[in-house]
């Protein structure tokens, strides 16, 4: 896997695209989530929100980088 | 004097103190170690991953940080849009006037002068985005003109700087002892409940004095809103407030048609003078205290949804009884001889409708709040919006007024090559951009001065005595740190934002050093003359060119305001009733802030507020009911009271957009002919209100009637002094 992608001429590395994909992966996911009601069993909601996102950034990372 | 023992200080009262100053300094103080950990991390982090301009970093911190964590993710979403949005439209320009300076400046001005009139227009979190999509525009452009070449990727080191900033700040204040807008939602409606309940009740009893009411109406509209503003802010932050988010702007709305309801019937309460009026009152006395009994717990305690589900139940089993005693008391008013007693049950139906569709309202909103209890309910789908309203010429007004500005400086910068010239126009623009979402442009303007002379005074002492003497992140972290806590103490003092804000951004972005330091005093001297400069040419041009709070604009307004009964008549019908109640109370609320400090000026305006919802919304309800008419005969679109309705609402067109006597009169005459019209015409139901649509559309315009004649309206006043 290329560490860097061209998007019209610049160079972007790909960490920027695996953001933004689990951007829009985590917002189905905590759409999902806040629907089933699970948030108002958490200490922290918010805290869990980024711990989840940090989570899914990090495998999807490690899985396309390993 | 020896032997007095001192007093024992009561149990927990240590406790208790500790808690009050939680809830107030408390909060203050969290804010300034929030907002100083966020500063030192973005610094950390720009120094680490060697940004070129730690400076935009911590503008950008500075510019969103909130004490309140959905504030800050909505201010940080709509920086990012604008952002973008402003690099979008500034790299073609680079591209296309890269050589020739003075059609760039035209164009920025242009630019800039439509950011900052739709930031004038919006007002709420879009007109944030077209403030920055403005200023991000000025801070992209301005250094490229320099080098031409770079410009693209300083455009991206920009972006990436905001990005940032944004993040910093955003997961700092989310995270750590977060202040939701979540929680201050609810606390704000529970107290707006409260004092409705409490105002209510005092009302229906009869204890209520003119300054109250109009203090009140006017807490309510500005409440309003800020509730709509807080709600979405709330949506970015807490996903339980997203999956209510329909039911919160319902309950908005339901609230504004309470008020407006609940005030019709009081300003027709109070019309009932002389004999008659006693009489009819006495008779309707039974009937206000029931629904006043039911309201008035409420006035007490902070209510929560199962409070108002117990409300609702009561007004639902209340129904019957209260439809009772109403014709109890009409039985008892014919069967007086002594007075007019056509005129007088008209009256007394109308002032019973309107309380009866008051408590229908009120259940209404106790059902909807108390559906806030539930993730999912039916009462979700609700297709309306608040809908806000702002005056064109304003909006326009304060574009020009930019524009020019930055027209001015940038002609100076051409003639005079002045190094600084670039921070001069940026200032302006930034200056100008944040003024125009304040209530109050001029004193923020000045205040934005103060603050950032005393940024140059700090940054000059620091540059020159301070930081040749440090060596290391943590000594420049202690150096800044006062500062820093004094323009965080500062930006949490809603009345003293500008001082904060001025102090924190204008450091920032001139005295903070950069990864590579250069020691360089003609430039600070130069960039803070610059900026100091061009504040204060900021704060006279909105001093001077056509100020706000001058009448010219109050009277702009009011004349707006007065063009909604336009709009009730003319408008859409689909989500009128919220685009009515809204759009009036957001225009009366800029009108009202604007004439802050003429209290002649308020008042006249709140009468305007007062006519125009009573009116508009009675015409509303009357084209709702012609809407809803069943099929027959004599309800037929040519029927002469259908006519003679229409030919009311031209009348009343008339006279709003222009309000003499001439005018009232033809509107009077309208409205009893209608009445007349309405009286003649025979239909077969049971003449009782819940079941014959004449007998509703006669006490709205008896209502309207009532309305028109009021002697403390002003329209009476513009009648009287044409």
């Amino acid at each position: 896997m290329p560490r860097e992608i061209a998007l019209f001429g610049v160079y972007l590395p790909n960490l920027t695209l695996l953001f933004l994909l689990t951007l829009a992966g985590g917002w189905v996911i905590d759409r999902l989530v806040a629907w089933c009601g699970l948030y108002r069993h958490a200490w922290h909601p918010t805290l869990l929100r980024v711990s989840l996102f940090t989570c899914l950034y990090g495998a999807l990372v490690l899985y396309v980088y390993h | 004097m020896d032997n007095v023992p001192p007093i024992p200080a009561p149990r927990g009262a240590l406790r208790r103190a500790l808690a009050e100053w939680a809830q107030d300094e408390g909060r203050v103080w969290a804010f300034v170690f929030k907002a100083l950990l966020t500063a030192f991390l973005a610094l950390w982090l720009a120094y680490r991953l060697e940004l070129p301009q730690p400076s935009t970093v911590l503008a950008t911190v500075f510019i969103v940080m909130q004490p309140q964590s959905g504030q800050v993710l909505a201010k940080s979403f709509y920086r990012i849009v604008g952002t973008l949005l402003g690099l979008t439209v500034m790299v073609p320009l680079i591209a296309l006037f890269a050589q020739e300076r003075v059609l760039f400046l035209l164009c920025l001005a242009l630019w800039i002068g439509l950011c900052t009139a739709g930031a004038a227009r919006y007002r709420d979190f879009r007109g944030y985005a077209c403030v920055l999509a403005g200023y991000t525009a000025a801070m992209i452009g301005l250094p490229a003109i320099a080098h031409p070449q770079g410009a693209f990727m300083q455009a991206l080191w920009r972006v990436l700087e905001i990005g940032l900033g944004i993040l910093c700040s955003g997961l700092v204040s989310a995270l750590l002892l977060p202040q939701t807008s979540s929680a201050s939602l609810r606390t704000a409606l529970a107290t707006r409940f409260r004092d409705f309940a409490g105002f209510a009740a005092a009302g229906l009893a009869g204890q209520l004095d003119a300054v109250r009411v109009e203090q009140v109406n006017a807490r309510f509209a500005a409440e309003a809103v800020g509730l709509d503003n807080l709600r979405n802010a709330a949506g970015f932050e807490d996903p339980h407030i997203r999956l209510r988010s329909g039911r919160l702007a319902r309950l908005n709305n339901e609230f504004m048609v309470l008020t407006t309801r609940f005030h019709a019937l009081y300003q027709l309460l109070q019309r009932q003078q002389g004999e008659a009026g006693v009489l009819i009152r006495a008779a309707l006395q039974p009937c206000l205290d029931a629904v006043a009994a039911q309201l008035a717990p409420f006035g007490q305690l902070l209510a929560d949804e199962a409070d108002l589900a117990r409300l609702a139940e009561r007004l639902t089993g209340e129904r019957h009884r209260l439809m009772q005693t109403i014709r109890d008391g009409r039985r008892q008013l014919a069967a007086l001889d002594d007075i007019d007693a056509e005129a007088a049950l008209l009256d007394f139906d109308t002032a019973a409708e309107l309380l009866y569709r008051f408590a229908d309202d009120l259940l209404g909103y106790a059902h909807t709040y108390a559906s806030l209890r539930e993730h999912r309910h039916a009462r979700e789908q609700w297709k309306d919006s608040f809908t806000p309203r702002a005056n064109g010429l304003a909006a326009a007004v304060a574009g020009m007024r930019s524009a020019l500005l930055i027209l001015l400086l940038g002609t100076f910068w051409i003639a005079s090559a002045w190094p600084s010239g670039s921070t001069f126009v940026l200032t302006a623009a930034m200056v100008s951009a944040l003024a125009s979402t304040a209530a109050n442009p001029r004193r923020l303007s000045w205040q934005l001065l103060a603050g950032a002379s005393g940024a140059a005074l700090y940054a000059g002492f620091l540059q020159f005595s301070v930081l040749p003497w440090l060596d290391g992140f943590a000594l420049l972290c202690s150096a800044l740190a006062p500062l820093f806590a004094l323009g965080a103490w500062l930006l949490a003092r809603p009345a003293r934002t500008g001082y904060g804000a001025g102090l924190l951004l204008w450091f920032c972005m001139l005295g903070l050093p950069a990864n590579l330091t250069v020691f360089d005093p003609y430039r600070l001297f130069n960039e803070y003359l610059a900026a100091l400069l061009s504040i204060g040419l900021a704060a006279l041009a909105a001093t001077l060119i056509l100020p706000p709070d001058r009448p010219w604009l109050w009277r702009s307004l009011e004349r707006d305001l007065r063009q909604r009964v336009v709009f009730a008549v003319g408008g859409k019908l689909k989500g009128l009733v919220a685009g009515f109640e809204s759009g009036t109370r957001d225009l009366f609320n800029q009108a009202y802030g604007l004439a802050a400090g003429r209290p002649a000026v308020q008042r006249r305006l709140l009468g305007w507020l007062f006519a125009v919802l009573e009116i508009g919304h009675a015409l509303i309800e009357l084209r709702q009911e012609q809407a809803r008419l069943p099929l027959d005969a004599c309800y037929a679109e040519d029927m002469p009271w259908r006519q003679s309705i229409r030919a009311l609402g031209r009348a009343l067109v008339r006279l709003f957009i222009q309000p003499d006597e001439g005018n009232r009169q033809r509107a009077l005459a309208a409205v009893e002919q209608a009445i007349a019209a309405v009286r003649q015409t025979p239909e077969e139901r049971p003449p009782q209100f819940d079941t014959s649509p004449l007998r509703r559309v006669l006490s709205y315009l008896h209502f309207v009637r009532s309305s028109l004649l009021d002697p403390n309206s002003p329209l009476a006043d513009a009648a009287a002094s044409p």
